[in-house]
């Protein structure tokens, strides 16, 4: 479950998010969709902890994974000055994946910022069922989105969202996707990463809309197995409320499943 | 070869590096990462009488080299480890020490009971010092009197050794270390996290769910370093240190200081294998420096 991955690319791709290539066979071979990486950053002592962060594709023929980040603080800071032929130390896949079933057809992706990496990974995977898949991206303006239309399978239909208008519908990647609803949109079935607000406004809507739905969320993690209890979300089955764990139970979830 | 055995008290292990409880849950999330077997003991997770939620997220957060935790001593409770956590550990072949927790002077007694007869219980650990839950130990692990009370009372019920994990949010901790030698205890360890706080000066919040958690990590070793030494001098029960144990040379300060055995705790999610290097590398220490086992360092640094 450890491995040290090679760095075979880094490039900017929006003012503040990074695009990385790495290559592990074994990691490569076995992530799905959902999934993510615990990376160590660096080999001091700051930044402590690792670092979550989803698996935005991979190519097990080739035994190469991408990562997508965007700059927030110390640590993102450190992995975007990575070079070509470093070494870095992964912990993964973790967590449990979306499912696909196979019964929905048109799916839709709804993601806001970063949340955009596991959902691409996600829509090649939906796509090779012969799925539909129509993404919907938000981001707060133009500089901040990633060139989504070169990371995302072309076979893929991509709606954008910028808050302050620079780019597409002007507004919360919500409202757009309210508007392809008020159009005649039909989702099959839902997956959705984001920020937290975001999140909690669609599973909100989906009290009326009652689609399937899956959401990726994010704690803040310790050891990303299980082990410290760190990463709880309060989750509800049949009733009953209970501490799930992000890093084991999740980081996907059912939209019901979550306890706001 | 080095021997790397060693006794505390009544206690044997194969090696003096454990894990420290709350940092390795009951063993099986690691055991796909590093052999369970190989290390001394795994101190479990923090066990109370029923299940425990544990405290609101957010729950952990970074600080510099080291981090801030609150977890509120979330476990399955007695009958879950006893049905499911005990078993798969005892597969593992892990030497297990279960660390307990309680509300009330009776939960303790009624754990110490109810776990020290079961086969693969190596050894009990109280817990008096856990900073994040009300009770939770912190009561009795804080006034000499309370604390020795209860050491008393369970060591009259508890036929195996018994570990006493003291405080660190003490203004001195010899005086605690001394309290539990003469109330029985066989064993003490030390460190538990320091109390501390983080506030998120953009929602002018406290950053943790329960604001305050406690402290570990490197951040914390020189304190840990320096409390072994002073409880190596006031007391003659063997010691367990831990506090920012990440590698040889940090457990080679415990030893020094005055510890018997170590165990690394937030080093552990840094890095996995960190207890199995740190093993190995004991090992070509004592080889290097010629010595038979640890106790020639054991507290080598007293004047
Ligand atoms: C399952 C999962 C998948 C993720 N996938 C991605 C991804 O694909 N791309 C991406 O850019 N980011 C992703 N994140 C968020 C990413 O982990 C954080 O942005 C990053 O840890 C921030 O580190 P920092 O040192 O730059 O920030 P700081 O704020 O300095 O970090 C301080 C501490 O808080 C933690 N932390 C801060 N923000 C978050 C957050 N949102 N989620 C979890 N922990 C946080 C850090 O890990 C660190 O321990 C993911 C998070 C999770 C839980
Ligand atoms: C996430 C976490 C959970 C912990 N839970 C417990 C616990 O349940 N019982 C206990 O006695 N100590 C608990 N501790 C304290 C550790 O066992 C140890 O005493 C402390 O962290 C210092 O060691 P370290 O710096 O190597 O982590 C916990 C520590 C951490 C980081
Ligand atoms: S991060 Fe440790 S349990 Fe999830």
């Amino acid at each position: 479950m450890l491995s040290k991955a090679r760095v075979l690319e880094i490039r900017k791709v929006s003012s503040n998010c990074y695009f990385l290539l790495l290559e592990e066979a074994r990691i490569a071979r076995e992530s799905l969709p959902g999934q993510f990486l615990h990376i160590r950053i660096g080999e001091s002592l700051t930044p402590f902890l690792r670092r979550p962060f989803s698996i935005a594709g991979t190519s097990p023929e080739n035994g190469t994974l991408k990562i997508l980040f965007q700059v927030m603080g110390e640590g993102t800071r450190i992995l975007s000055m990575v070079q070509k032929e470093d070494r870095l130390d992964c912990l993964g896949p973790l967590g449990s994946g979306f499912s696909t079933q196979k019964a929905h057809n048109t799916s839709v992706l709804l993601a806001g910022g970063i949340g955009a990496a596991p959902l691409m990974f996600l829509s090649e995977a939906l796509l090779r069922e012969q799925k539909k898949v129509i993404f919907y991206y938000g981001a707060s303006s133009l500089e901040q989105i990633i060139p989504v239309r070169s990371f995302f399978p072309s076979e893929a239909e991509v709606y954008l969202a910028t808050e302050d208008g620079s780019a597409g519908y002007r507004g919360f990647v919500t409202e757009a996707f309210q508007e392809g609803l008020n159009n005649g949109l039909k989702p099959a079935e839902i997956f959705a990463c984001g920020p937290k607000p975001m999140l909690q406004k669609l599973a909100e809507k989906n009290r009326d809309w009652k689609f399937p739905m899956q959401i990726s969320l994010e704690e803040r993690m310790a050891c990303g197995i299980g082990a410290c209890q760190g990463c709880a979300v309060t989750v509800q089955e049949k009733g009953e409320t209970r501490c799930g764990l992000v890093c084991r139970d999740g980081p996907v979830f059912n939209w019901d499943e979550v306890v706001w | 070869m080095a021997n790397l055995e060693v006794e505390l008290g009544a206690l044997k292990l194969k090696n003096p590096v454990l894990a420290a409880s709350g940092t390795f849950g009951f063993g099986e999330e690691y055991s796909s990462l590093i052999d369970l077997e190989k290390l001394g003991a795994i101190m479990v997770k923090g066990l109370t009488l029923k299940p425990r939620q544990g405290n609101p997220a957010p729950r952990i957060t970074e600080t510099p080299a080291g981090m801030l935790n609150a977890i509120g001593l979330q476990n399955p409770g007695l009958d879950a480890f006893l049905s499911r956590e005990l078993p798969r550990l005892i597969d593992s072949h892990a030497a297990v020490i279960v660390n307990i927790a309680g509300d009330t002077e009776e939960d303790y007694i009624t754990l110490a009971r109810e776990l020290s007869g079961v086969p693969g219980i190596v050894a009990l650990e109280l817990n008096l010092s856990c900073p994040n839950v009300k009770q939770g130990g912190i009561l009795f692990g804080t006034s000499k009197m309370i604390m020795g009370r209860l050491i008393t009372k369970v060591r009259g019920i508890c036929p195996i050794p018994l570990i006493v994990k003291l405080s660190p949010n003490v203004t001195d901790i010899t005086e605690l270390a001394h309290a539990a030698e003469e109330s029985g205890a066989d064993i003490i360890s030390l460190i538990n996290t320091l109390k501390g706080m983080v506030i998120d000066i953009k929602s002018k919040r406290p950053l943790l769910g329960n604001i305050t958690g406690g402290l570990s990590g490197p951040a914390i070793r020189p304190v840990a370093v320096r409390m072994v030494y002073d409880v190596y001098r006031s007391v003659k029960i063997p010691l367990i240190g831990m506090g920012g144990i990440m590698n040889l040379d940090d457990a080679l300060q415990f030893f020094m200081a005055g510890a018997r055995a170590v165990a690394v705790g937030a080093g552990n999610f840094v890095d996995p294998c960190a207890m199995p290097r740190l093993i190995d590398d004991l090992r070509s220490y004592l080889e290097k420096e010629g010595l038979q086992s640890v106790d020639e360092i054991v507290g080598s640094a007293q004047i």
